[in-house]
């Protein structure tokens, strides 16, 4: 079948829009290249090569589309059932007295074998878990909050009253915990006459704590109102009344910012009195 | 030649040459949706390409590194390695921010041209018997796709998907009973853990797409295996494929789409910043940025947690929190819906055939309403993703406007669907072609319950066996040392030309009754004259309007420039 | 503006650098009085001289009248449509005044940044006048500080509400944190001070001068076109607008590619 025929002519100017998309392709690879060698520099980069990427496509579509023939073409369909008899025929060659499945007893024990291999290998898992062997139910719930724990600003140095002035929000961390994801807290003032539920971890003199972890799915709120005493989530909108006890008022969350009870320790630094009042963070299948 | 002579001697040993024959000449049908599925795996191929690229420089860990580089605000920060490797990707490494953001765009592209995939199939009913296996590796694949897109886009450790990172794991852990158990499971201690972004990286380099590249195989051998499905139309049965052959034709084509996207992908990675992580800073337990949203593809699942209610359930003493509704049930939801659909339609509609010629969308109404309902819910959802940036565009209170949004995710599904519902069957009952044609009557029409042995049932019909339909024949003839043979309907002006040459008559005449059962054949001496007639009288005839509204447009301007254009704007495509 | 960058790993917390002010001394000693004199601020509106003179006082007074005694009452006393100004302090006065955000149109719940509607020296006349009532931090002077600091008290401190990329942000009841593109190192330095609405204050116990140096100069630098290394920056607003380009731009293109592609040379 070498019979060699003559490539057929193609259309006048199709050629030559063929040839044109090419070249413009090759330039759009040299000003990659000549890009990148000059500092490089993103879009010039990008731009280029999308021209060259773009230059060979459009060649390559002009080509497909008017010099080779389109069509139409039929290919048969055999379809996928197959004759009864053909089928019987491999059932039967499976299934012959003396294959393999054949014989139950045999391979209830293989499928035993294989069950306790299987669940062997599941053993391993297990070292993925953290290798303290807490339980994270118990990880979720302490934090490094506790009785005599010093509250930190984000700079590392202890806190004093005086250190959050009304207005502001200072984020809190605790002494010796500075980087874990379930400690951070923030500090307002606040002033005592317009609590409308005095806040569960008390105050001092308006000055309360809370965890900084939204209920609903755990993102920093740290977006404070400084009039409407609220705070707000950047995640999904939850806000919390700071003056009622951080009690969820709009949004998704439901339940209220764990407060933090604190003290004014004797070398005049605030201090924790225990954990939050409640786990901090996102709720999980545990007993309140 | 080299190659000729080590192409007969591969051929020697391995006797390919009838299988490559038949492998070139596979016929893919005519029309542009069978190419969304192809822009997805070019996608796919260009993120391994850009991947592989990116790996080099990355370095998965959240070990304290000093960054030192071009992007001064950072300069001498120390923050995690996983952070700092990805600013100095972006700042510092030549061409390194050109494949980074390249790599982000072409995950957004794959799991867009995935779900558009998936809307095609579903519409037209291609995911019906024997194709059911193909839907189910396909919704996989789009679970797994969603899954490297949020691993990847978490592993940069910076403080946008820190956030993101944060909920997921908060979703997690609303599990009942194992959720923190789960997540320690995962991250290999308490959120934000030191093992969390080896764990990621390794999931999102080796894990999933080591998976994906073989669930891509397994759809491609079935699609090659089942040939592909096509859309009604002259010459086209359920025993045959009609279009252009996969070589010389769909090759080129095919190449060519490859190289679009590619185009595409690098044009927006060199002009549109995507996620830049410089700007966000890394991650801390303690920061927050505003406004905080997820990529496109996971905004359904945020948009659910925001317009989900304030309820929380107790079982038995323990808590079962908010975001468990709608992160873990509706997701759960969602895929088992998507995996269960075929099944669900048979069982519901008692279709069991086999079926090779695809509905039109308008031929269902019922698969209609009920995807137009979900596709508009998932909108919604995605709306709702933005509703804090809508709500500032706007200048409305965000909560009035999230209060509105959780009305309309329950009432804009139902009408959409009702309405697309209505519109189908309008469409199937009435004689309008398109939309725009439709009559007031359709519509009341369509309003009326169907009757048994309505045009419901007519769709369903086998086909009109091929003895009720005159006119048509299969023509064979010799070619010289081989055998071809057409299918011509003379009434329609039809003829379909055979994929390939065979060697023998009988061979022939096997595969013309095999794609036109029924039909009788006639033997012709030779090959009849090469350029179709069809073909040619459509061009003659498209020819001739144009010569003519070129003409008109002339007369009617009568100024040269406009002439000048015209003339040369008809130029190219004479034949 | 050139802005000096450290290169060095500087710390900004270092605890002997800090001074722990009680919270009276605060409120009653602006920054100014600490820092040093430095070079013209680099704001639209300049500085007010330390002393007012006689007719600046006089001009104040007059503009005050005319302008604001409607709602803020002749003595700065309020009423019931503007709050009173006095303690509210000349950085009050001035960010409001030079933002454009005061003297407000009508009755809206949160004034928008605009043009300034007074000269500069009116609005050195008028924050006199202001100041005259009593109290309130001074009009902070600021210096360039360090880029890596300022990044990082950004992170901590400004980006929760303005957004890391300082486009700002929506808060509750369709008050938004404003995008900090537009606001001079001076007027940041005021608002750090002052917590304008629903903004905390970030009086000199929590962010020292040199913080508040730091921050403006990071602040200053956000806007610059060249941290958009990547091409259009989609107004910074994150990965919905970038969802958005992939389905109308890159989709719409593919999907006409693949139906150009799709169709037959003759059809």
């Amino acid at each position: 079948m070498s019979r060699r025929a003559r490539v057929p002519a193609a259309p006048p100017g199709v050629n030559g829009r063929i040839i044109l998309s090419f070249l413009t392709s090759a330039a759009g690879a040299i000003g990659f290249a000549v890009s990148y060698g000059l500092g490089g520099q993103t879009q010039w980069e990008g731009g280029c090569l999308a021209v060259a990427f773009a230059g060979l496509a459009t060649g390559l579509a002009i080509w497909g589309r008017r010099l080779v023939p389109t069509g139409g073409y039929v290919e048969e369909h055999e379809g996928f059932t197959p004759p009864p008899a053909e089928q019987a025929l491999t059932a039967a060659v499976l299934t012959a007295p003396d294959s393999p499945i054949r014989r139950r007893g045999l391979l209830a024990a293989l499928g035993l074998a294989l069950t306790a291999l299987g669940v062997a290998a599941l053993f391993p898992l297990r070292s993925l878990l953290p290798g303290d062997r807490t339980s994270p139910v118990r990880a979720r719930r302490d934090t490094p909050w506790g009785p005599g724990v010093r509250l930190l600003t984000a700079a590392g140095r202890p806190l004093r009253p005086a250190d959050v002035p009304a207005g502001t929000v200072v984020g809190v961390f605790p002494e010796g915990g500075t980087g874990a994801g379930d400690a951070p807290a923030f500090a307002v003032r606040l002033r005592p006459e317009r609590f409308t539920r005095p806040p569960s971890a008390g105050h001092l003199d308006g000055l309360v704590v809370y965890s900084l972890l939204c209920t609903h799915a755990g993102c920093p709120v740290r977006l404070y109102l400084k009039g409407a005493g609220r705070m707000l989530c950047p995640c999904h909108q939850s806000s919390f009344d700071l003056l009622a006890d951080a009690a969820p008022v709009a949004g998704p969350a439901a339940r209220p910012l764990p407060g933090l009870p604190i003290e004014l320790g004797p070398d005049g630094y605030l201090r924790a009195r225990g954990d939050f009042t409640a786990p901090p963070g996102a709720g999980f299948w545990s007993r309140r | 030649m080299i190659l000729d002579r080590l192409a007969r001697a591969v051929d020697d040993r391995l006797r390919l040459s009838p299988l490559t024959r038949k492998a070139l000449a596979k016929v893919f049908p005519d029309h542009w949706s069978f190419m969304l599925g192809e822009i997805a795996l070019y996608s796919f191929v260009a993120l391994i390409l850009t991947g592989v690229y990116l790996t080099l420089f990355f370095d998965a860990s959240s070990a304290d590194r000093v960054y030192h580089g071009a992007y001064a605000p950072l300069d001498g920060t120390t923050t995690s390695a996983a952070y700092a490797s990805t600013v100095r990707l972006s700042w510092d490494v030549r061409a390194g921010l050109l494949i980074r953001q390249t790599h982000h765009w072409s995950a957004l592209i794959f799991v867009a041209a995935i779900l558009v995939h998936l809307v095609r199939i579903f519409f037209t009913g291609a995911f019906r018997k024997p194709r059911e296996l193909n839907w189910l590796v396909g919704v996989t694949m789009l679970l797994l796709a969603l899954a490297n897109g949020f691993t990847g886009y978490s592993m940069p450790d910076d403080l946008l998907s820190g956030l993101g990172l944060r909920i997921i794991v908060s979703v997690v852990e609303s599990v009942p009973l194992v959720g923190s158990w789960l997540v320690a499971l995962g991250l290999g201690g308490e959120f934000p853990s030191d093992e969390m972004i080896p764990r990621l990286f390794v999931t999102h380099v080796l894990l999933v797409p080591a998976v994906l590249v073989a669930l891509v195989s397994v759809h491609l051998a079935m699609v090659v295996r089942q040939k592909h499905s096509q859309f009604p139309g002259p010459g086209r049965t359920e025993h045959n494929v009609v279009g252009a052959r996969f070589y010389p034709n769909y090759t080129l084509r095919s190449v060519a789409l490859f190289l679009w996207v590619l185009a595409v992908l690098f044009a927006l990675g060199g002009l549109v910043q995507i996620n830049p992580v410089w700007l966000y800073g890394p991650f801390a337990p303690a920061q927050s940025t505003s406004p905080a949203q997820p990529d496109w593809y996971v905004a359904w699942g945020d948009g659910a947690l925001r317009l989900f209610p304030p309820w929380e359930i107790h079982i038995a003493g323990h808590l079962v929190p908010a975001p468990f509704f709608p992160g873990v049930v509706l997701g759960g939801v969602t895929f088992l819906a998507l995996y269960a659909w075929p099944f669900l339609e048979r069982w519901c509609g008692g279709d069991r055939r086999a079926h090779q010629l695809l509905d039109r969308p308008r031929d269902h109404p019922v698969r209609m309403g009920v995807g137009v309902m979900a596709l508009t819910f998932f909108a919604v959802l995605v709306v709702t993703a933005g509703d804090d940036i809508l709500a500032r565009l706007l200048r409305v209170p965000v909560y009035d406007l999230l209060n509105l949004l959780r009305v309309l995710v329950l009432v804009l599904p139902v009408l959409a669907g009702a309405l697309a519902f209505l519109l189908a069957r309008a469409l199937r009952r009435g004689d309008a072609a398109r939309l725009g044609e439709l009559t007031r009557a359709d519509l009341r029409a369509a309003r009326q319950p169907a009757d048994r042995g309505d045009a419901e049932a007519a769709a369903d019909e086998p086909e009109l066996p091929a003895p009720d339909r005159p006119g048509e024949r299969v023509e064979l003839w010799p070619d010289g040392d081989v055998w071809r043979w057409r299918y011509r309907d003379e009434p329609a002006g039809v003829a379909i030309l055979s994929n390939r040459a065979v060697l023998t008559e009988q061979e022939a005449a096997e595969s013309a009754r095999l794609a036109y059962p029924g039909v009788d054949h006639v033997l012709v001496p030779g090959p009849p004259p090469p350029p179709l007639p069809g073909r040619v009288r459509t061009a003659l005839r498209r020819w001739g309007n144009r010569a003519l509204g070129v003409s008109l447009l002339v007369a009617a301007l009568r100024q040269r420039r406009d002439r000048r254009r015209g003339g040369h704007g008809d130029g190219p495509d004479r034949r | 503006m050139g802005v000096r960058t450290y290169r060095s790993t500087r710390r900004w917390w270092h605890p002997g650098r800090t001074v722990v002010l009680g919270a009276a001394l605060a409120l009653a000693a602006g920054p100014a009085a600490l820092a040093a004199p430095v070079a013209p601020t680099p704001s639209g509106s300049a500085a007010p001289a330390p002393n007012g003179t006689a007719s600046t006082g006089a001009r104040g007074e007059e503009l005050f009248r005319q302008n604001c005694a409607s709602c803020h009452g002749q003595q700065g006393q309020g009423s019931q449509r503007g709050p009173s100004l006095v303690g509210v302090g000349p950085a009050s006065a001035d960010f409001q005044l030079s933002t454009g955000r005061m003297p407000i149109a009508g009755e809206i719940p949160q004034p928008r940044r605009g043009e300034p509607v007074f000269s500069a020296e009116e609005i050195a006349a008028l924050v006199d006048h202001v100041a005259s009532f009593g109290g309130g931090p001074q009009i902070p002077r600021v210096q360039p500080g360090s880029l890596t600091a300022g990044r990082a008290l950004y992170a901590a401190n400004c980006a929760p509400c303005h957004g890391a990329a300082g486009t700002g942000a929506p808060l509750t009841n369709g008050w938004i944190a404003p995008p900090l593109y537009d606001a001079t190192p001076v007027q940041v330095a005021e608002a750090i001070r002052v917590g304008p609405g629903l903004m905390p204050v970030f009086p000199s116990q929590v962010l020292t001068d040199e913080q508040v140096n730091d921050l403006t100069t990071y602040v200053r630098r956000l806007r610059a076109e060249h941290l958009d290394r990547g091409g259009n920056p989609l107004g910074r607003l994150g990965p919905l607008a970038e969802g958005l380009v992939a389905w109308i731009v890159a989709l719409g293109l593919l999907v006409a590619a693949a139906r150009w592609l799709g169709q037959r040379a003759g059809e």
